[in-house]
């Protein structure tokens, strides 16, 4: 029964809604344990779908699924820490959506009904809205404001994009269900008119909520005002989620012989993304709103990929794994900075390899990763990347993309000296726990793992993900 | 002999000029509620063999679009911001002709179409895409956050005209998700709309600014 994977927590995250916190703390985790432990039985191929036309497992979504629960477990394990060294009002309604926001997380990435993944995906939007509001604040009610108001009105029109998908079978006279695999066998007799029209509407749709710019302006203001477990979550899993949207109808698109509309569309949309994310950076006084735009920009990246093809794809798909591992990582980190100096500015922190050792390993070793330095995996994905764009002619869009990169890591680099090694005279607030520091090791020690040794599995999931979409060697 | 989609749907259309008339939030939310109405009776009329599941499901259609999506918001203003102007950034008779002008536009481009909905009624289309430019022009137009999320409704009410056709193909469990998806986007909506009158004194999106580069 494939569907207990997000049952589960659905019926834990509603419990935990009326709990005492102590038991809602020790769910978080036991639930992160048995979702974890499920995951792998749904990679093994243990678990059967109960309905077969709305859920099944692909090589994207079980690539999403394992990515997921990995980093909900080492995520919920800081999250205790982190709830005890921080204040947080009304924690039971923070534990309860932290794990509704898995199972809808989770469902987005085993849908492949085409209406039952928008409305997993609207789901992960209304369960995430309490997180951000976490902290009570004005600042904190302006960006759920913003955040529900932007993606709720940006997945409006993915939803219009996939009633269009069904009308292109309509005017195609096509008769099959409206699932992603039944519609990819399907894909050549639709009509092309009403499918271009529905996947720009499906991009832009999930574009949004994927934080591709330029719909992205809710996406920094979310992240800086959410607790850190939270905007390690929302950053390293939930853009993902809305990526396999994206995806998924890009699928559709290859096997409808339209793939030379959708690469060119996902190209630009990827550079506007990076190029956006470098103009804002350089300039960031807040260092949870510099590691958002740094999400942005790995969103571009991963989207410019995707529009190459061929190697690209492949690159894309490295990248999306290792932003998730490496920036849920540096986000976990800033909690521990953000608990430690007391502040989000940048000016008001300092000394960090002086006061907080462990934490700057984390954070220098997560800046490292995420700026693409050998040997980690966003190098070698953004190497294949470029090569792909070389090879496909594509040498304008190559030439911005790597001065892109180079002014994002300019202004990145900046900041952190200035946060690691910068004088402070701030005082230091906690202590470094070992679970305030050990799951962000846990994760690039994952990263670095899959950039030396990766699983023959995961190697062929992955080739069979992007083989679909006219990726690989 | 006009079709009686014909007339509901000319309702709908006469809903958006409405709405870009009404300065005061209880009036726009009536508006709202009888446009909610109006776009939810369509499936009755629009010719498909109507089961009883599909009856049902029009009634909760009805009930959530009609009168719980309307009545959580007009709960959400009720005491402080009742009566309060919806504080235009366009003025309303520049809103009325912006609205008679999306209305031709819609029809002129849906005539330029091929569309698979002209056997249901010729004005499907039109008032779909009234509906979501209509929808879009009230997120932008208004100032207020009240206002605002009714715009998000009305894109919603265009986009599930736009997928009456697609109704015979899913089944009602999946739509029923869909709407039931959009009730609790609103709910969210009506209590941070809450806090923000509680934390603001106000429902002016102007006050929402300290979070930018």
């Amino acid at each position: 029964m494939l569907e207990i994977v997000f049952l589960i927590p659905f019926v834990t995250g509603a419990a935990a809604f009326f709990l005492p916190t102590t038991i809602g703390r020790s769910m978080l985790v036991l639930t992160g344990a048995v979702h974890l432990i499920l995951s792998v039985l749904v990679w093994a191929g243990q678990l059967a779908p109960l309905f077969p036309d709305y859920f099944s497992v692909t090589p994207e979504g079980l690539l999403s699924l394992l990515v997921i629960s990995l980093l909900f477990f080492l995520i919920s394990i800081y999250t205790i820490a982190y709830l005890k060294a921080s204040d947080i009002q009304a924690e039971n309604i923070f534990t309860g959506s932290m794990l509704l926001f898995l199972s809808t997380m989770t469902m987005v990435t085993l849908s492949d009904h085409i209406m039952v993944m928008w409305i997993a995906i609207e789901a992960t939007t209304l369960a995430s809205a309490p997180l951000i509001y976490t902290h009570r604040s004005a600042a904190s009610l302006e960006a759920t404001w913003k955040y529900v108001l932007i993606c709720s009105v940006g997945i409006a029109m993915a939803l219009l994009g996939s009633v269009l998908v069904t009308v292109a079978m309509d005017v195609g006279k096509v008769d099959a269900p409206i699932s992603f695999s039944a519609m990819t066998e399907v894909a050549k007799n639709m009509d092309p008119m009403w499918l271009k029209a529905g996947f720009v509407f499906i991009l832009v749709g999930y574009g949004t909520k994927m934080g591709l710019a330029p719909m992205h302006t809710w996406l920094p203001d979310a992240h800086s005002e959410a607790p850190s477990p939270a905007s390690a979550l929302l950053s390293g899993v939930l853009l993902n989620c809305a990526y396999l949207g994206i995806f998924k109808t890009n699928k559709i698109m290859h096997a409808a012989g339209l793939a030379d509309f959708s690469g060119p569309i996902l190209i630009v949309f990827g550079l506007v993304s990076i190029m956006a994310a470098a103009t804002f950076i350089l300039k960031q006084t807040e260092y949870k709103r510099m590691l958002a735009y740094s999400s942005i920009e790995n969103m571009g990246i991963i989207a410019f990929g995707t529009g190459i093809g061929g190697m690209g794809a492949y690159g894309a798909i490295l990248c999306l794994i290792h932003h998730s591992l490496i920036k849920s990582s540096l986000f976990l980190t800033s909690g521990n900075i953000l608990l430690g100096f007391g502040s989000r500015f940048i000016d008001q922190t300092g000394n960090l390899v002086g006061r907080m050792p462990k934490t700057f390993v984390a954070f220098f070793g997560g800046f490292i990763a995420i700026s693409g330095f050998p040997p980690f995996g966003i190098f070698i994905g953004e190497l294949l990347i470029i090569i792909a764009a070389f090879r496909t002619d594509n040498y304008l869009a190559a030439g911005l993309f790597i001065l892109s990169l180079c002014v994002i890591f300019a202004g990145f680099a900046n900041n952190i000296m200035k946060i690691s090694f910068n004088s402070s005279d701030a005082v230091n607030r906690i202590q470094e726990e070992a679970s305030l520091v050990w799951p962000q090791y846990a994760l690039l020690l994952t990263s670095l793992v899959l950039c030396f040794w990766m699983p023959d599995t995961l190697y062929q999931t992955i080739i069979h993900a992007v083989n679909a979409t006219g990726g690989g060697f | 002999m006009i079709h009686p989609v014909d007339t509901i749907l000319s309702l709908a259309l006469l809903s958006i000029l409405f709405s870009f008339g009404s300065s005061r939030l209880p009036g726009l939310i009536k508006v709202m509620a009888f446009q909610g109405v109006v776009v939810s009776i369509v499936p009755l009329f629009v010719g498909h063999e109507m089961s009883t599941g599909g009856i049902v499901f029009t009634i909760v259609t009805l009930a959530i679009r009609g009168i719980i999506i309307p009545g959580c918001i007009y709960l959400a203003i009720k005491r402080v911001a009742i009566g309060r102007e919806v504080e235009p950034i366009v003025g309303y008779h520049a809103s009325i002709l912006a609205g008679l002008l999306l209305i031709v536009g819609a029809t002129f481009a849906s005539h330029r179409i091929d569309v698979p909905y002209d056997s249901i009624s010729a004005l499907l289309l039109p008032t779909a895409i009234s509906l979501l430019g209509a929808g879009m022009f009230l997120l932008m137009a208004r100032r207020n956050a009240i206002a605002m999320v009714l715009g998000y409704i009305m894109m919603e009410n265009g986009i599930y005209l736009a997928g009456t056709t697609f109704s015979v193909r899913a089944r009602h469990i999946v739509e029923f998700g869909i709407l039931l998806d959009v009730l609790a986007g609103v709910m969210i909506m009506a209590v941070i709309l809450q806090n923000i009158k509680q934390t603001f004194d106000d429902v002016d999106t102007a006050r929402l600014r300290t979070l930018k580069e």
